[in-house]
């Protein structure tokens, strides 16, 4: 077979067609996200601005809703609510699951044991029956988002972080700076921190897109993001009261969100390629 | 005993686990707002009133005493008292489990079925030609990144405008009649085992392409083996050890996590009950629910790793 020698000499991997689309997409997305208050796409929340449940047009791209605001900025308003709220989950989580990773692999013994049984505990929870729990402790909102969406990624980041600790922990330098009298923290800050930084970005990509399935599907329900404020998945939701008479609604935000969801993917895709090429998938 | 060193800490860790989510559960209801007495009896509550609920209900223990009694209370079947109903939860619970196993059954056979031949068929073709990117990863980028909610509106404006032959609600039991009850859940169970087949495929891709750099396939190939009976004999079998610990995972979240897909097409299954709970505020259901998802997802990783032992002569040997 000649694939064998082909795997030998392979390089590194270089961009192509499924990264770049990944990247521009996702460049694009972000930068409605973030300017689009300022662009001149209409006003989100003004009622009346064209005639109820209007197909889309030169004027209105995305259509109206059911009174009459124009889609359009309501979608990129969702975008911005989406990317936002999974982004500030997922980097509390990442920040708690990295120091408790860190803590567990080189701790070990009791430390390790807890940790690795908390991971697993949190893993068990489905993340949107856990979503019911907690909408129903802490009420339907942002808040609640941002729980579940932690509750369901810091394993995540606790079990790569933990694993790629122990394999660093052994080591030669770690033991030196050990012996030079560094105190456990700097160890953790300074030497390992460093080590496990890879794994962390790579694990950041993917819990972000897993972050925004569930915001939206939280907010798909009506627990999430809460009128007049719009997330894609609350687009979604009030999109689906009027899906066969105007179905511009759920397939707009529909799209643009699988379309913001798959470039995360296909990024992280990237750099795991780009940080990790020896793991997950390393021959082709 | 090897398979008993091996398995032995891995049910002992499950059963560590099922106790850290029953702990869990436990202090998520009294963290309600208002507390039982508040819910049961209204906004208005007498301070008369509310002791004789304590006393009825154990409130006035301490909260271990309160949770030892709960989870035997469980031990016994016993799961807690719809508020809306007074019936018992785990009996409706247990009419609607076999709706939501159904249902998983429907998406893990159609998720199977599709992505594991086209994740051998992706992994070997990109193994064997330089092809780094191939129909498996633009198939596996997609799948993962469609929301069930999305595709399944979307499969709800399709075939509601054009009914065709798939019926969108209207559920009818599998024993009243199978065909009608396959018209209605085809639609959501294609929609749950998109993201299964996105999933399974990557794994399935991943794993043939590491052991197709293993010696054994060299060697295979210097013996003069011909292809298809070295995919066969060497690839398909070592391949399908790490798709098993997936399927199992995916299996667990089908089996409690179906709540959009249930919401979306009115099954009445386990994951609508919930949600309907939650919106009456029944918080006996959500806890009962949540918990039992838990139980079920953390048993069916615990009977993946004996399965992955089974399959794996390895595992028992390197431990």
């Amino acid at each position: 077979m000649s694939g064998l020698a082909r795997i030998a000499r392979r390089g590194r991997p270089r961009p192509n067609g499924l990264t770049i689309f990944g990247v521009v997409t996702l460049g694009c997305l972000l930068f409605l996200g973030v300017f689009g208050p300022w662009l001149p796409l209409g006003d989100p929340s003004r009622i009346a601005a064209g005639p109820r449940l209007d197909a889309p047009s030169a004027q209105f791209l995305f259509g109206t809703d059911e009174l009459g605001r124009n889609f359009l900025p309501r979608v990129v308003q969702g975008i911005r609510s989406t990317f936002l709220l999974s982004a500030v989950a997922v980097a509390i989580t990442a920040v708690i699951g990295t120091l408790l990773g860190m803590a567990a692999g080189y701790l070990g013994r009791h430390t390790d044991q807890i940790v690795a049984r908390g991971a697993d505990i949190l893993f068990a929870f489905p993340a949107l029956v856990a979503g019911l729990l907690v909408a129903a402790i802490m009420g339907p909102g942002q808040a609640s988002a941002i729980t579940v969406i932690s509750i369901a990624t810091l394993p995540l980041f606790i079990r790569v972080v933990r694993s790629v600790t122990l394999g660093v922990a052994g080591r030669g330098f770690v033991t030196a700076a050990e012996v030079a009298g560094a105190s456990t923290l700097r160890v953790m800050l300074v030497h390992l921190l460093p080590n496990v930084m890879g794994a962390v970005i790579v694990q950041l990509t993917y819990a972000l897109s897993i972050g925004m399935i569930i915001e939206s599907g939280l907010s798909f329900l009506g627990l999430g993001v809460q009128p007049p404020n719009a997330s894609l998945g609350s687009l979604l939701r009030q999109g689906s009261a009027y899906l066969t008479i105007a179905p511009w609604m759920v397939l707009s935000s529909g799209v643009v969100l699988s379309l913001a969801i798959m470039s995360v993917n296909l990024v992280g895709d990237a750099v795991r390629d780009a940080l990790e090429p020896l793991k997950g998938r390393p021959l082709t | 005993m090897r398979l008993a060193t091996y398995l032995l800490p891995r049910v002992l860790a499950a059963l560590v686990t099922l106790l850290g989510v029953s702990v869990l559960v436990f202090l998520s209801l009294r963290l309600l707002p208002g507390g039982y007495a508040d819910i049961l009896l209204g906004p208005f509550v007498t301070p008369e009133a509310r002791a004789v609920i304590a006393q009825r209900y154990g409130l006035d223990q301490p909260l271990v005493v309160q949770y030892l009694r709960w989870v035997w209370a469980m031990l016994g079947g016993d799961f807690g008292v719809s508020m809306v109903t007074q019936r018992p939860v785990i009996d409706e619970l247990l009419r609607r489990a076999p709706v939501t196993l159904q249902l998983a059954l429907i998406a893990l056979v159609l998720a199977l079925a599709v992505g594991y031949p086209l994740g051998v068929l992706s992994g070997v073709r990109a193994a064997s030609r330089r092809k780094r990117r191939d129909f498996g990863r633009v198939i596996g980028a997609m799948g993962a990144s469609v929301p069930d909610f999305v595709l399944g509106s979307v499969l709800i404006f399709v075939f509601s405008v054009w009914s065709l032959w798939f019926r969108v609600g209207g559920y009818v039991p599998l024993g009243v009649d199978p065909v009608g009850n396959l018209r209605t859940m085809l639609l959501p169970g294609l929609t749950l085992s998109v993201f299964g087949v996105a999933l399974i495929l990557r794994t399935t891709r991943d794993a043939v392409l590491r052991v197709m750099t293993e010696p054994h396939i060299t060697a295979a190939v210097a013996r003069g083996a011909s292809p298809g009976a070295i995919i066969r004999r060497h690839i398909l079998r070592n391949a399908a050890i790490p798709v098993v610990t997936v399927v199992a995972t995916y299996f667990g979240f089908l089996l409690g996590g179906a709540v959009i897909v249930e919401v979306l097409f009115s099954v009445p299954g386990v994951g609508l009950y919930i949600f309907n709970g939650l919106l009456n505020r029944d918080y006996a259901i959500v806890q009962a629910g949540v918990l039992l998802a838990a139980m079920v997802f953390i048993t069916i990783n615990m009977l993946a790793d004996v399965l992955y032992a089974l399959i794996d002569p390895r595992v028992g040997v390197s431990r």
